[in-house]
Parts: structure tokens; sequence; C-alpha cells
């Protein structure tokens, strides 16, 4: 299954948490654009949140 | 490249559908200075068969070898205009078109300036190309002479009798254990007022 | 039914599911998954003897759970083929102590608990899709009660009800007290015609439909008058009430009808109830509605009231849409090449469309459109031989390398290569569909497509920008979804910036990354890559590659210090056309917010690297 990363989209700068999967298309959650990139730098948030 | 290219440019009006927001004399103008274009000429309607007519003698009359037809999308006409290549004994694919209806006129109605200027430039993209295409030949390939029907409510069921009686083998796929789909559950139907089954 | 049932050239393959499609027009390969049945087929002489020793009782589907069946029945009497299955899910099995009653009555000895799923093989020239209809679920409109009283039915309830071989045998009675109603009320648009939800954009999609579709069904209206004919013949005096928006008898025929209905004393209202309550002592209905004609506030008491309710897409659809690449419009159903030119053809070629997978249409619409689709296959059938577009990859042999990065793309598998052997590259050209996905890998230029060739599209390039390059908007637009859907916002009239110089190619995949570094060096302000959706790659999934290549492309041009938005990618459909103006819209915005500067240096720091 996919890695939990950090998408940044370069129509309207919005950055959002989503799954890198090379066989879903990405999309904006704001403006719906498919230019969608996968911000590499930032620290990608856990796989799985921690269980209570 | 061994031949020389000599290039026939034909803009279409397509009555008022282009003609009424695309300058398109200017545009005919234009293409006339774009290089290895012997002939440029503007068309009411270019898919018309006087239109064809008009294609296929500047063809004979200046010898072309490329053509470009500025016009409707090419998932409308392109198959019309190849047609017209062949039938001028040219291969079919020394044919490129311009968009300049669907993807120009239509949608820049209220700028005609703009709109003008795009279809030139689309223009001098298509020329640009045809200076770069090929005579191709094209591969036959066998057909499967049977049909696939998926399921089976009323279209399903006449689609595959149809088929069938014409002499085609036909395999009809229904997901359900018996063809009938909704129709089947219907007491009776309209106009006719009669039972569906 | 039973003519298609018996004809000799009509393979029946029912309770069957298409499991893979490949191949292309005049040369399909198709797997089918004949689901085991339980009961020999071509044995079974309907006798019914097994059902009457099965003890498991469930809800008749075809009664629309008003009637109920066995876990070993024939959907309807009338069933083709004539033959009983047994529903595996509800069936006590075989294990001698559990059951197997079905198997020791039965006489010929049909009943088979091995049986087991089969898979066929077809060889196909044309393919017709006629996935049908499901109809709404109207358990989200509240206000009419549907399930919370017993005396609100649907339509299809109606039709079970009244017909002479459903669970009542033809004697119309409502469902709380097995009564004769008498007054009948029936709803229209049910799910139809709805744009309530709509609007908000934070609702999900199943949200935004649940209280109805914005179309309308089509055949509710006829649907409805038939209905009340048939009440008025079978029990003239029952009282019966229309409540409407607009009554639609459009077609041949129809308007007859509605008068003879409106002349036997039918009721139609000009309203839409507001509410339906219930009388929980006696079970009638109370309606309160706003009769636009009169200008007043009525209220009804009925027996019964009918939800006419409208037609949805099919639900297997999506799987049938998948297998065979094609589109849908924004209200779910199949989309045709041309809504008026080429109304049964689809985007991908000895592909037809009949029946309401395309759109809700009445049984005559149904019939002559699944004409029309035969009549359409049938040019390919009738062909000798089909000519294949000359659109093809063919490989230099002199500069490929055998590196074998062109068999990897490939989604045709049409590419012989061994990246250990070093073998130069073969194209299987009867397999090669003309994407070009292996020309953009190609790092050497070593393929060329035939009529795409890099330096035609290269000469498109340089012509965009020959002149004021700072005003273009440089799209690459993939001829079946993203060029198809710039021209339906053409054909719609949807109007947006002319900055855009579009260049076609068959497939995303075919873009090269040379060519938008080429379109940067020439000083384009911003580059547009517009693609199928995922789902509707007409080359299986080459456009994963087109999505591959712009990631790394935003990586490379972030490392030369070039604005990654400037490179915009998009998945457009043929149906989009509202899509694509908006995208132009955007990438206008994007293009005026690149200074002269930045292009400038753009095109230094590419032309250094060469």
């Amino acid at each position: 299954m996919g890695e939990n990363v950090t998408f940044k989209c370069l129509r309207c700068g919005h950055e959002f948490c989503g799954v890198y999967d090379t066989d879903v298309e990405r999309m904006c959650p704001k403006c719906r654009s498919n230019s969608v990139r996968r911000v590499k730098d930032k620290p990608a948030p856990p796989a799985h949140p921690p269980k209570k | 490249m061994t031949e020389d290219l000599r290039i026939g440019v034909f803009v279409c009006e397509c009555g008022h559908n282009i003609a009424g927001t695309v300058d398109c004399e200017a545009v005919r103008a234009h293409a006339s200075t774009l290089p290895d274009v012997v002939v440029a000429q503007r068309n009411r309607y270019t898919c018309s068969d006087p239109g064809q007519q008009q294609i296929k003698q500047a063809i004979a009359a200046h010898n072309l070898n490329r053509i470009v037809v500025a016009a409707c999308t090419p998932r409308l006409h392109e198959p019309t205009f190849r047609a017209c290549l062949a039938q001028a004994g040219l291969n079919s694919y020394l044919l490129d078109m311009a968009n300049i209806r669907e993807q120009c006129a239509w949608v820049h109605q209220s700028d005609p300036v703009g709109a003008t200027r795009k279809a030139m430039d689309a223009v001098t993209m298509a020329v640009a190309r045809a200076r770069h295409l090929n005579a191709q030949k094209e591969i036959e390939m066998p057909v499967a002479r049977a049909a696939l029907v998926i399921g089976g409510g009323i279209a399903g069921i006449q689609a595959s009798l149809d088929l069938a009686d014409a002499g085609h083998q036909v395999y009809l796929v229904e997901k359900q254990p018996s063809i009938g789909g909704k129709m089947a559950q219907l007491d009776k139907t309209f106009p006719t007022m009669d039972c569906s089954i | 039914m039973m003519d298609a049932g018996r004809h000799p050239r009509i393979k029946l393959l029912a309770y069957s599911e298409i499991v893979s499609v490949s191949g292309y027009v005049g040369n399909f390969s198709v797997r089918v998954r004949k689901k085991a049945r339980y009961v020999d087929e071509s044995a079974c002489t309907a006798c019914g003897d097994c059902a009457k020793v099965c003890p498991i009782v469930v809800p008749n589907e075809f009664e629309v759970g008003l009637g109920s069946r066995k876990a070993i029945y024939i959907p309807f009497p009338q069933a083709v083929p004539s033959a009983y299955v047994i529903d595996h899910a509800n069936c006590l099995g075989d294990v001698p102590i559990a059951c197997g009653k079905c198997r020791d009555i039965c006489e010929i000895k049909c009943i088979d608990f091995d049986q087991q799923d089969q898979i066929i093989n077809l060889d196909v020239g044309a393919i017709i899709v006629a996935t049908g209809l499901d109809v709404y679920d109207p358990s989200a409109l509240d206000e009419y009660g549907y399930t919370r009283h017993e005396n609100v039915v649907t339509s299809l309830e109606f039709e079970r009800l009244i017909d002479a071989g459903g669970p009542t045998g033809g004697h119309l009675i409502r469902p709380s007290d097995r009564k004769p109603p008498k007054r009948i009320g029936f709803i229209q648009c049910v799910g139809s015609r709805t744009l309530s939800g709509n609007g908000d954009p934070s609702a999900s999609s199943g949200q935004r439909l649940s209280r109805g579709r914005p179309y309308c069904s089509n055949i509710c209206c006829m649907n409805t008058v038939k209905d009340s004919l048939l009440l008025k013949d079978h029990y003239p005096d029952t009282d019966i009430s229309v409540f409407y928006m607009d009554i639609r008898a459009f077609g041949k025929g129809f308007e007859d009808l509605y008068r003879r209905s409106k002349e036997a004393g039918v009721k139609y209202i000009r309203g839409l109830p507001g509410e339906v309550v219930e009388d929980p002592v006696s079970g009638n209905l109370l309606l309160t509605v706003d009769n636009t004609t009169q200008g007043r506030v009525e209220q009804h008491e009925l027996d019964m009231v009918v939800l006419s309710i409208g037609l949805v897409p099919s639900e297997d659809q999506a799987h049938i849409k998948k297998l065979l690449t094609l589109s849908q419009t924004d209200e779910g159903f199949l989309l045709e090449s041309h809504p008026k030119l080429k109304p049964v053809d689809t985007p991908t070629r000895g592909v037809y469309l009949a029946g309401c997978a395309e759109g809700p249409k009445d049984i005559k619409d149904s019939v002559t459109q699944a004409s029309a689709a035969a009549a359409r296959a049938q040019i390919v059938l009738n062909s000798d031989k089909l000519k294949v577009e000359a659109i093809t990859a063919c490989v230099d042999r002199e500069v490929c390398t055998g590196c074998g990065l062109c068999a990897k793309v490939c989604p045709y598998s049409a590419i012989l290569a061994d990246s250990k052997t070093k073998m130069i590259a073969q194209v299987l050209e009867a397999k090669c569909a003309g994407c070009g996905a292996c020309s953009a890998e190609c790092r050497f230029d070593a393929i060329t497509m035939r009529h795409f060739s890099d330096a035609a599209l290269t000469a498109q390039i340089d012509a965009a920008l020959a002149e004021n390059p700072e005003n273009k908007i440089v799209t690459f637009a993939c001829n079946w979804c993203s060029y198809a859907g710039a021209d339906y916002a053409g054909v719609s009239r949807m109007q947006y910036p002319p900055n855009a110089r579009i260049i076609r190619t068959m497939c995303s995949g075919r873009i090269d990354e040379d060519f938008i570094l080429r379109a940067f060096q020439l000083g384009a302000p911003v580059v547009l890559v517009s693609g199928c959706h995922y789902a509707d790659c007409h080359y299986i999934n080459a456009n994963r590659w087109t999505q591959k290549r712009v990631d790394r492309l935003w990586d490379r041009l972030e490392r030369k210090g070039i604005r990654p938005e400037r490179l915009q990618l998009e998945w457009i459909s043929a149906a989009e056309g509202a899509k694509f103006a908006t995208v132009m819209r955007e990438a206008e915005r994007i293009r005026q917010g690149v200074t002269p500067e930045e292009i400038e240096l753009t095109r230094r720091v590419l032309a250094e690297e060469g």
C-alpha cells in the first residue's frame, strides 16, 4: 500500500496530506486541480495514526 | 526530404460559425506568407462538395503535396478531408487540420481580435507540422465475424436479434440468471398498452 | 425474449460477467465468467419440483421484495434460459445432513453441487453495450415516507402489484391491510429534475445525488398515464390523482393516451406534495400540496401513494466503462461520440451503445437505438479487412541501443526488447496502438511515431512560440479526452481567454520531456499538459507515464530555479468542457503572474544546458 505524504497544489498552493499511490489520480481538495506535486523535503506524517 | 514542399491552405468560414468571430480573410492572407505555401484560399464551407472540389482543383493546378485545412475539429472532418486527398491522388496522411472553430471561434466569441490571432497561430502551427508529414501506408487487419452484446434487457435483445438475423454470430452476456432486464418486470407498456414479455 | 433464447446464431451467456477485454476494433478478445448455476441449464425442464422441497424462503428480487422465492428458483415463469438456479448465498448446501433435498427429488438429475465457474474466451469484431439502468431509491426523500409508510410504494412495486403474474395475481391491494385501494395518488418526478444539494461543494457525490438527479428520466410521465388507464380499466371507480410539475407527453401517440387518461376522470394536479403523513389507525395517507394552477394549498386523503421514480445509471456500468475505456457524462450515463451525428458510437472504435446505458429512454427508443447500434456494428462485421490508422511506432535500428525502456512502458506489450542481450527493439505493428509512450520514453530518440513524429511536434511548438511567446500557453491535449473536452467546450460555447496554443497528440503519454523544456526555452510562460482521467486512458494506462514525467520535470525545473507552477497538469474527460474552460482561465491567471525577467532567466538557464 502507498505511504502517507504531503502534497502541494501547483494551481492554488494548498498543501494537504494523502496517500501516495501511482495508480490513483491526484486532485487538490480545494480547487480540484490535478497539478498536485508531492512535497519531498517535508517530513511525512506517520503512515498510521498512533493507536490508543 | 528530396521533393519540394508545395503546401495549400484552405480556410473555412463555416458560414458564420467561424467567420462571425474570426477574420478569415486575414487568416488566409497570413497563411499565404508562410514558408512553402503556394496557395491559400477561403471557402464558405470547405467540407461541402464545392469546398472539396476547390481543394482537388488546387491540388491539380498547383501540384500541391501537403494540405492544411483550417476549419472545425479534426475529430469531425479529418476523415472527410483525408478521403478528399485520396480522391485527388494524394496520400491521405499529407493533411493537417487547424481547429479554428471548436477551439477558437466558438470559445472566444467576444474577442474577435484574440480569436483571429489564435487562428493565425493555429494555421502557422499546422503548416509547420505539414512540412514534416510523410505519406503513410495503413496496415489491414482481419475482422472477427462475431459480436458481443453486454446486457440482456430490451436493448441488448433487440441488438442481438438484428445482428443474428443479419447472419452474424452473437454472444449475449447477461449478469442475471435470465434475460429480460427491467422491462420484464413491467405489467403493460406504453404507448401500445400491451404486455412486456 | 424467447426469440433471442432459441436463435441459432445467438449464444446466450446468462448469469455471466465480463472479466476482461483486450484488443481493438475488429479483433477484441473477451474473457467471460459464466457463474456456477449448480443446475444444468440445458437439461432443466423447469418442472419446479426442486423449489417445492427447498426449505429456504427469501424475498424475491423480481417482485421487488413483494413476494418470496426459494433458494433454488427461476427468476420469473417466462425466464430465458428456462432453467432454475441455486442462490449459493442462501442454499444450505449439499452436505446430506444439512439438505440436498432438491438434488434428491430432481428426476432428470440436472442439479450439480460441484459445478464451477467457467471462463469462456470470445473473439469478437464489435461490442454493443446495453447495460441498462437502475431505478432511483426514494428512501432519502423523507417527506414522502417511503421507508415509514407501508402504503407508499414505488412505480416498479406498483407494476408488480397490478401484474397478473405478480405476487397478488394482478389483484391490486395495498400492503398495510391487503384491501383494494379506492383513492390512489401518483407523485411525479421522484428522484428526477432535482438540483437540491448540488450547490454544496462539500457534499459528497453520494449525498448530492441521494435526493435525486438533475435530469428528466423521460419515461415516468407516460408510465403514470399508462398506470392510470390500467386502473380505470380494471377498477373504473378508483379515484386517481396525479401530482406533477410538468407532464411531458412528447412522443408519438403519447398525447392521445394523456387525453384519454384525463377523459377517464384522472385528476392532474400541478404541484408536488410537500409532505405525506400517515394516519396510524387507518393507514391512509394525507398529502399537503400547493396546487399551483388553483393557487391554493390543498389536502388530499388517499389510500395508497405511488412514487413515480426516475432512472439512474446502472451500477454495473462503471466496470464495463473501465474495461472498454468509455467516458461518461456528468449525469453518469455513457458518453456517445457525438450527441447528434454519432449517437450510438463511442470514443472506442468498434464499441456501440444501446438503451438506457446511454441515457434514460423508453422501450421504443431503446429498440430503435439497439437496431441502430446493430447496424453500426455491421459496418465493422461486414468488412473483409479493417484498415488501422498509420500512427504506429517505428524503431531506428541505427540509433537503438537495446536498453529496453520502450518495452517497459508499452501498455500493449507490442515491443520486443531485452535489456540483457541488448537486442534492437522490434515493434509488433499489429499490436501497437500508437500511444507514443515508448517514443517519449526513449532517451536516444530512436523511436519515431508515424504521423506524430518528434520533428512535426517540435515544429508545432516552435511555430506557436515564434511571435510574442510571453502571451502564449502551450497546451498539449490528447486526442480522445482532453482535446475532445476542448471541442466540447466549443460546442457548448463556453468562453475562455484566447492564449492557449493547442497541440494534439494521440495520448498524453506521447509528450516527451524535451517538448516541454523546449517550450520553456523558447519563452513560454506556462505549459499545460492534459490527458484522459486515469480510468479513461484510451491506451490502458499509458497516461501514468505522463504523471511520472511531469513529476520528474517539476523536480528538475525547481533544481534549475524555474517555478514548477509554470508546468500545469490536468486530466480532462471528453465530457468536461466546463473543466477545460476553467483550466484555461486558471492557466491564464498563472501566466499573468510570470514576469518577463523570469522568462528571460529560464531561457538563459535552459540555453546554457544545451
